[in-house]
């Protein structure tokens, strides 16, 4: 089982890079780049969705390593 | 005493009479002008000057000659405009000296240059060895422009398969430390978001001298002070180092994990990111 803390982290980075993208997808003129920033954005919150549950799973199965 | 009166005043009226008529006749770049062009430019010179030089001491018609000779070429002008006919007598057509390689020779004859004449003409367009050259033709101003054989282009990203992404005109948005609106309302952006990159920037608006937003936003700055080192904008790399750095933990929890359902999971999503990356690379890299 990987320690929650790393995942935390990595959860924390991407939801930096998915606010960032959110920033470039509005900003962008050109349609086609937007579509692909956009893109992007849906791919990220899949991932962010994904490792979330994974760290309910983990405090529920660790009870020491929640919280924080 | 009169007189240096008149000629004043003449000066002073005819100078303001030529700004008007080159606002009409319009700005042309003067090694593009057709040399009927040129003529008539150098005919009004004369004029004025002998005109405000009092050389010509009837004033009506001295501007009468000019008047002719500002409106008439521009009506011939319009006439070209509308007519190929009348364009082709009044500026001439281009004559093609090299074709597929080969040079024209009767048509060199014709435009009344010399193959020497011909070789100093492609080295001014950075042409110089002729075997490079797939098409030249001869302008109507005498101009030769050249078309390089494919293979001696500049290569191009194209050419190279590479994608990049498609980037639009910069927009000055500060000059001399103003604050230029036109700029930011081509970017639908405002001013609050100008200070917030300044506030980032670390510089205050009255110290730079030139800003640039380019077509993603990034806003580039020169200050007056040419000491202060500035940090050169790193969003996009950062951006695109933090998805990378996420997608190889990624790969590193599903080798970690026991659970072959979560590591089916990891595995699964370091894949999407893995694509997402690939999309991403070319908007954020080049």
């Amino acid at each position: 089982m990987t320690v929650s803390s790393q995942v935390k982290q990595t959860l924390a980075g991407l939801k930096n890079c998915h606010s960032t993208l959110r920033i470039y997808a509005v900003q962008t003129q050109d349609q086609e780049t937007r579509n692909v920033y956009e893109e992007a954005l849906d791919t990220t919150n899949e991932i962010i969705k994904n490792l979330e549950e994974r760290l309910k799973a983990i405090e529920f199965q660790e009870p020491r390593y929640k919280g924080n | 005493m009169k007189e240096w009166i008149e000629v004043l005043l003449r000066t002073v009226g005819l100078f303001i009479v030529i700004f008007a008529a080159i606002k009409i006749l319009g700005n042309n770049a003067i090694s593009k002008i057709s040399s009927f062009r040129l003529i008539s430019y150098i005919i009004i010179a004369i004029v004025t000057a002998l005109l405000s030089a009092n050389v010509i001491k009837n004033i009506s018609l001295g501007l009468l000659v000019l008047a002719v000779w500002i409106l008439l070429p521009l009506a011939l002008e319009y006439l070209s405009l509308k007519s190929k006919y009348v364009h082709d007598l009044v500026y001439g057509k281009g004559k093609v000296v090299i074709k597929q390689g080969k040079v024209m020779e009767d048509q060199l004859k014709q435009a009344r240059m010399t193959g020497e004449e011909l070789l100093s003409e492609l080295r001014s367009k950075n042409a110089f060895f002729m075997a490079d050259v797939e098409f030249a033709i001869m302008e109507a101003n005498g101009e030769i422009n050249v078309l390089l054989k494919s293979d001696k282009l500049p290569i191009t990203s194209k050419a190279m398969g590479q994608k990049v992404a498609p980037k639009s005109e910069p927009q000055t948005i500060i000059l001399d430390g103003n604050v230029i609106h036109e700029g930011l309302k081509n970017l639908a952006l405002n001013e609050k978001w100008l200070q917030q990159q300044l506030e980032t920037a670390g510089i205050a608006l009255e110290n730079v001298f030139i800003g640039q937003v380019d077509s993603s936003g990034e806003l580039y700055i020169d200050t007056f002070d040419d000491m202060i080192q500035l940090p050169q904008p790193t969003v996009k790399e950062l951006l695109y180092a933090n998805l990378e750095k996420s997608h190889s933990d990624l790969l590193g929890y599903s080798l970690e994990t026991k659970d072959q359902q979560t590591k089916n999971m990891y595995e699964q999503n370091a894949k999407k990111l893995d694509e997402i990356l690939k999309k991403l690379e070319p908007y954020l890299l080049r």
